[in-house]
């Protein structure tokens, strides 16, 4: 999955489960949009299944703290990469 | 008859006063002293407490339907034998939490991040694996604990009840839903089990300090439907499914 392409899920997400349509790349999201931690939760659940995996408790707990979109990308971008070298091993 | 009328308000006063002194009695003697030893003995103190706590309050309604013969419950054993899922309720009086403790034995819900700072009060409900209401208690890494506490919690058999209009309604009529209860389920991968609630309010009315023993009343609490979304679906969608339970909660005013 490509950076765009994750970047375009994000959104579609944000816009189907949040009502918040086209957010900025580096909004503030909890300040901008009140988003909070019970939302933070269904985007992780959201997350869970773009990637078709579940998360580990670990990786929910450094998901808890992003605050902007392009942020939810580096996290996507990273656990897809983890995924990935830990299946080729 | 206004000498008849007196007498009858001495009296819901009077038993006003017993079931006030046995609650806090309990909160501040009973638990505190039940509690030491068996925080010693059991393996999981939270559920000890839990348990305390819905022995205590069970003991509060026994004496609520011996003292106020003209209040009767219709509780049925569906709703009795509820587990191991999150309990959706309407909320009309302050009795209704107290009353589903009474309920389950194993139980958790959301309260009003305010009560945790009160003395004891606020201890007890750390302990007993209550969760605070309020978005800045439940950021970051202690909102994945506590949403995996609340799992395991379900697993064992507990419930998790939780009153999704936030606040008790003062006309009987359905408040906005917080869809937060809803991901909670999502996230437990837990049925939901909607439970209506009637009549409580007139038991022990919003705004009043003393209980109503004087009218008949019949306190009904009813399984008005159960919701076992498919949550790893692609169409799943938390709003639809808050709109499901609405409707059914609707149908029922």
């Amino acid at each position: 999955m490509t950076r765009q392409e994750i970047e375009r899920e994000i959104k579609n997400i944000f816009q189907r489960e949040f009502e918040i349509e086209n957010p900025g790349m580096d909004d503030d999201l909890r300040e901008t949009y009140e988003f909070d931690s019970i939302d933070a939760i269904e985007l992780l659940l959201e997350i869970e299944k773009l990637l078709g995996s579940e998360l580990t408790q670990e990786e929910k707990k450094q998901a808890m703290d992003i605050r902007t979109i392009n942020q939810i990308c580096d996290y996507i971008e990273r656990i897809i990469q983890i995924r990935k070298s830990s299946a080729e091993k | 008859m206004p000498l008849m009328k007196s007498i009858q308000r001495v009296l819901a006063f009077c038993i006003t006063l017993i079931l006030w002194a046995y609650f806090l009695f309990g909160y501040l003697v009973l638990l505190p002293v039940l509690y030491i030893p068996v925080y010693i003995i059991a393996k999981n103190s939270a559920a000890a407490l839990q348990n305390i706590n819905h022995v205590h309050l069970k003991c509060f309604f026994a004496l609520t339907r011996f003292l106020i013969r003209r209040t009767k419950f219709e509780i049925p054993k569906e709703v009795r034998e509820i587990h191991s899922s999150v309990v959706v309720c309407n909320h009309i009086s302050y009795l209704d939490p107290i009353l589903l403790i009474s309920l389950f034995p194993r139980q958790v819900t959301i309260v009003k991040s305010t009560f945790f700072k009160v003395p004891i009060f606020g201890w007890f409900l750390r302990n007993a694996g209550y969760i605070p209401s309020a978005p800045n208690e439940m950021m970051g890494a202690a909102m994945i604990n506590n949403l995996e506490s609340i799992k395991e919690h379900l697993a064992a058999g507990g419930v998790l009840f939780v009153f999704p209009e936030g606040t008790r309604s003062r006309d009987g009529n359905l408040s906005p839903f917080n869809k937060g209860v809803f991901s909670i389920a999502r996230y437990c991968n837990a049925p939901i089990k909607l439970i209506f609630i009637q009549d409580t309010n007139k038991l022990f009315k919003p705004g009043f300090f003393i209980f109503n023993a004087l009218d008949s009343n019949t306190i009904k609490l009813e399984l008005i439907g159960t919701l076992e979304p498919d949550y790893k679906s692609n169409n799943f969608s938390i709003s639809a499914v808050a709109e499901q339970a609405r409707k059914l909660f609707e149908k029922k005013l």
